[in-house]
């Protein structure tokens, strides 16, 4: 098993209520994560895993006009959408982390404008503030189109990553932070090495889970003419007409990543559930 | 609790009345359902009034005047107009379809009703005079038009395709492409007559891919009724020289 990073203070008279505390943070538009707990989402996981990728070996053998040409037409529009989602997912790490601790802030100012930011943020369908970032930008700062995808993108998630943090970093004891501060640590020590580090737990999971759920969401790039897989998609079929067989590709291919991404984050929520808990 | 149930009722009804409006009853006369992606301006476009004109929607409704039918226009963005035309969600596309060899084999055409051009739009300093000269740039068109289709003719051009021709036209008047390849109508509206890019951007080459290109409607394979219906209306309004007259007032040349 993995050694946290960082402290964690064991006090006897606030370990019973540290193991006690069952944190369950749930963010509405991820993937279903698959863990032991969940037999039923298990099988589900399976059988859908299976499906998938025995559709797309059985297309692309056996009806390989059109569907081997749609697979060959396709993989660099996977590049870009790996690369949307990771540069944007990393970006609204940092803007999420600096968002919470923003939102847990009592310096009312600085309080107010990360509350305010969040407020405005999920008030705006990204698919509007998508088109704002990347045509209403362009009037005044010239960004190419994958880095204005990257932005628009970092800039919505960093909002709910900001609400994770939030979360994450209230749901810890508040005795570990009476300990840290009995000990002599400043308040800046207590949040870096002793809270921080405790709430990653929390939080990275629904972090994997919102990694997922921007990999979806990467396919609204496509309307800024980013050529991700969802536009390679349309490109092809509406240059071939055949809808049909792209679109069942298409989301086959969305089906199995998503998919393989959220076995991992399972695995992941598992060995940080182990953790200090059990 | 009276209140809140009578809220419920009164929302229910309200949702319910908007649903049921837009599916009035059948009118007895033959409708014919056009599919048009009004992005298109002066061809088909959406007015200040929210209304679809255009020359095309002008030409249709003269058409149906004529071989007595009546037009219904309906608003399709143009990625994925061909699918529901082959899933008769619509009876024809008016929107400014070219004619292809490619497009013949899935779908019926008309008989042509307007020629065009492609054209290329770069920014008004630029020097460029032909798609050639751009290799290693990035061209925009909307996608999968016959725009898209000359730009990735021409080897070495980087394609980037829009869903719209005036997103492409903004990324150009903000300097994120290097040229627009669409047209020649269209072309003009943009660069020529609206008052926000005429005076950033202009036509500096017309393409010259071989032969021209012509308009059709386009109808579902073996649509022969309607597209008889069509191919009466437009021959009528071009015996009648209407056409001209929509040329005329759309388009001023």
């Amino acid at each position: 098993m993995k050694k946290h990073p960082g402290l964690f203070l064991h006090g006897g008279f606030m370990a019973k209520n540290v193991s006690q505390k069952k944190v369950d943070i749930d963010i509405g538009d991820g993937a279903a994560i698959p863990t032991k707990d969940d037999k039923g989402l298990v099988s589900a996981w399976r059988l859908s895993f299976i499906g998938a990728v025995a559709a797309f070996l059985y297309l692309i053998i056996f009806h390989q006009e059109p569907y081997l040409r749609i697979v060959k037409f396709i993989p660099d529009g996977v590049l870009v959408t790996f690369e949307v989602t990771f540069a944007s997912i990393s970006l609204a790490l940092v803007i999420g982390l600096i968002t919470g601790l923003g939102r847990i802030s009592s310096n009312k100012y600085i309080n107010l404008v990360a509350s305010t930011y969040v407020e405005v943020v999920r008030g705006i369908p990204l698919l509007v503030q998508l088109f704002y970032l990347y045509y209403a930008l362009g009037q005044f700062v010239l960004v190419p189109d994958i880095l204005a995808a990257i932005l628009a993108m970092s800039f919505c998630y960093g909002a709910y990553m900001g609400e994770v943090f939030r979360a994450g970093i209230e749901a810890i004891d508040p005795g570990q932070s009476e300990a840290s501060m009995s000990l002599g640590f400043n308040s800046r020590q207590t949040m870096f090495y002793v809270i921080l580090p405790q709430a990653l737990r929390t939080i990275l999971p629904p972090v994997g889970n919102e990694f997922i759920a921007l990999l979806k969401d990467t396919s609204l790039v496509s309307i800024l003419a980013v050529s991700d897989l969802l536009r390679r998609g349309r490109e092809f079929a509406s240059e071939s007409f055949m809808y049909f067989e792209t679109y069942t590709m298409i989301a086959i291919v969305y089906l199995i990543i998503t998919l393989i991404l959220s076995k991992l984050v399972g695995m992941m929520e598992e060995r940080m559930g182990s953790y200090g808990q059990r | 609790m009276f209140k809140k149930i009578a809220l419920i009722v009164l929302a229910a009804t309200l949702a319910f009345s908007f649903t049921i409006c837009p599916l009035q009853a059948e009118a007895k006369e033959v409708v014919i359902t056009f599919a048009t992606d009004a992005t298109w301006p002066p061809m088909e476009f959406v007015d200040a009034n929210k209304n679809i004109v255009g020359f095309s929607i002008d030409y249709m409704t003269a058409a149906g005047k004529e071989a007595g039918f009546t037009p219904k226009f309906m608003a399709v963005a143009w990625d994925g107009i061909f699918a529901g035309l082959d899933v008769t969600k619509y009876d024809a596309i008016s929107s400014s379809v070219s004619i292809t060899e490619e497009r013949k084999k899935v779908m019926d055409f008309s008989e042509p009703y307007f020629q065009v051009r492609q054209a290329l739009i770069v920014e008004k300093d630029s020097t460029v005079k032909d798609l050639k000269e751009l290799v290693g740039k990035k061209v925009g068109s909307q996608i999968s038009t016959t725009g898209t289709f000359a730009v990735k003719a021409v080897d070495g051009v980087i394609s980037k395709t829009y869903d719209e021709v005036g997103l492409a036209i903004e990324d150009l008047y903000n300097g994120r492409i290097a040229a627009v390849v669409c047209d020649d109508p269209v072309a003009a509206n943009y660069a020529l007559q609206n008052d926000k890019y005429k005076s950033a951007l202009k036509i500096s080459a017309v393409i010259e891919g071989g032969e021209a290109e012509y308009y059709g409607i386009a109808v579902k394979k073996g649509n022969q009724e309607v597209l008889d219906l069509i191919n009466k209306g437009i021959q009528a309004v071009k015996a009648k020289g209407l056409d001209k007259e929509f040329q005329k007032k759309w388009i001023g040349q």
